[in-house]
């Protein structure tokens, strides 16, 4: 079976206001979706559910990954991400530490920050969150994700905050996640990143805007 | 001799009163208490020594007992939600007003050879005060502990969970993520402890040589007019007053970061 995730009547609510009503959604393993549409419509919403950080209000949600603990195969960049208090290296390999890994972090580190743009990752890793600009905490961040090696790839915006150089760098990050066999999910009003990425377009505006 | 302007039969100031001079007589106290302070500090005075250490020492007890407690208590507060949290949360803050002399009040009628703890002989040693300063600091550290972790930003619980955290994991980088916070409650609550005067006096008694702390020792010899060693130990207590601000900056810059 090549499909990934597959949704029905999908609803979340939040203190009695709808933020997705989604009748159905299906994504293929290995395929790219991009979730249009604007601003509430939902689109963080289904990225949480689909990255398991929520329960869905209704409906059903199925992930025919790792179902005994997706969240090791599913990761989620925010549009805002969060660094820990620790050096960019702990950071980038955060994850990997968290899986009980404890050697080659190094060549994973220097890996996946070379597959976001930084051409000398060592001069990077000791710095703290508060010593980067908001492009480098974005590509920091999307490091810490691919060294994870996920199999989907979820994303929220991820070039809303950053500059063109950045933005490059992190959809040629996310192509080469891709060629490597990674599935994207990928909240954007970036046309050019949509199609970039070769996305298929799944607007969440409409199935909202019909409840409401 | 000054003219009594409110007439003999009114005026509790005794006829012959003499105010003392506007210049030189009536500031000599001060800067003689002064002199003397730091010839007690650089001598290392017994009394003065013994004072400090019993103010570090109970500090240190207290505050070492108050975080073994408080930390754990205040960190399942903040990171767990059960029925019943918002009521115990609100008792935790209440007792951060709790008066000082109150704690000693009630610390004492327990300990107090009466008392149902009386058998222990607590009262007037160092382990007496030292109960009452850790029922002083426990509040602190748990309101405050439970405080810095609801107010870590919601994107870290999410990033160390998307990023395959497990529940222990997650539990032990939510404290590392707060541990500067954490340090800054501490730091507090040393503050607190160490120039507080109630409980201190009330369950240590003052002994010189066995209870009394720097506080307690500023209040007494000032109330006897001896203010060398107030003025010392006011030093020492200034000292410790800027130590701990210090320690607090640097904790809150890193905690930013």
């Amino acid at each position: 079976m090549n499909t990934l995730f597959e949704a029905h009547d999908l609803q979340k609510v939040y203190a009695s206001r709808i933020a997705l009503n989604l009748p159905f959604f299906r994504m293929e393993r290995g395929e790219v979706v991009a979730l249009t549409g604007y601003n509430g419509c939902g689109k963080s919403t289904l990225l949480r559910l689909l990255a398991f950080l929520e329960k869905p209000s209704s409906g059903s949600l199925r992930y025919f990954g790792d179902i005994s603990d997706p969240r090791r195969e599913i990761t989620l960049l925010l549009q805002s991400p969060y660094l820990v208090k620790e050096s960019v290296f702990r950071n980038v390999t955060l994850g990997l530490r968290l899986r009980g890994r404890r050697d080659g972090l190094a060549r994973a580190y220097a890996d996946a920050m070379q597959a976001v743009g930084f051409t000398q990752p060592d001069i990077l890793a000791a710095r703290r969150r508060d010593a980067l600009s908001g492009g480098e905490c974005q590509r920091v961040a999307l490091a810490a994700r691919l060294a994870l090696k996920p199999a989907v790839l979820l994303l929220d915006e991820p070039t809303s905050n950053v500059d063109a150089a950045s933005a490059h760098a992190i959809v040629t990050a996310v192509r080469r996640s891709l060629s490597a066999g990674t599935s994207v999910v990928c909240a954007t009003h970036d046309r050019v990143l949509l199609d970039a990425l070769n996305a298929r377009e799944v607007n969440l505006a409409g199935d909202l805007h019909a409840l409401s | 001799m000054i003219e009594n302007i409110c007439g003999p039969e009114y005026c509790l100031r005794p006829a012959d009163f003499t105010p003392p001079a506007v210049n030189g007589i009536e500031m000599g106290y001060f800067s003689d208490g002064f002199h003397k302070a730091i010839n007690l500090l650089l001598h290392m005075d017994d009394a003065t020594f013994s004072a400090i250490t019993a103010t570090l020492v109970s500090t240190s007890c207290a505050l070492g007992v108050a975080m073994a407690l408080g930390l754990p208590l205040g960190f399942l507060l903040g990171y767990t939600n059960f029925p019943g949290k918002k009521l115990i949360r609100l008792v935790s803050d209440t007792l951060l007003a709790f008066p000082t002399v109150l704690i000693g009040l009630i610390v004492y009628a327990l300990i107090t050879y009466r008392g149902p703890l009386g058998q222990w002989g607590l009262l007037f040693t160092l382990p007496g005060m030292v109960i009452g300063q850790t029922i002083l600091a426990l509040p602190i550290i748990i309101s405050w502990t439970a405080q810095a972790v609801e107010s870590l930003d919601i994107r870290c619980r999410q990033t160390l969970l998307t990023l395959g955290a497990h529940p222990s994991q997650l539990a032990l980088l939510t404290l590392l993520e707060v541990r500067y916070e954490i340090g800054m409650v501490c730091v507090t609550a040393f503050g607190r402890v160490v120039t507080e005067v109630g409980v201190a006096m009330m369950l240590g008694g003052n002994i010189r040589y066995a209870t009394r702390t720097m506080t307690t020792a500023i209040s007494l010899e000032t109330s006897k007019g001896e203010f060398a060693q107030g003025i010392a130990l006011g030093l020492v207590l200034l000292f410790i007053a800027f130590a701990v601000n210090f320690l607090l900056a640097w904790l809150k810059h890193r905690g930013r970061t």
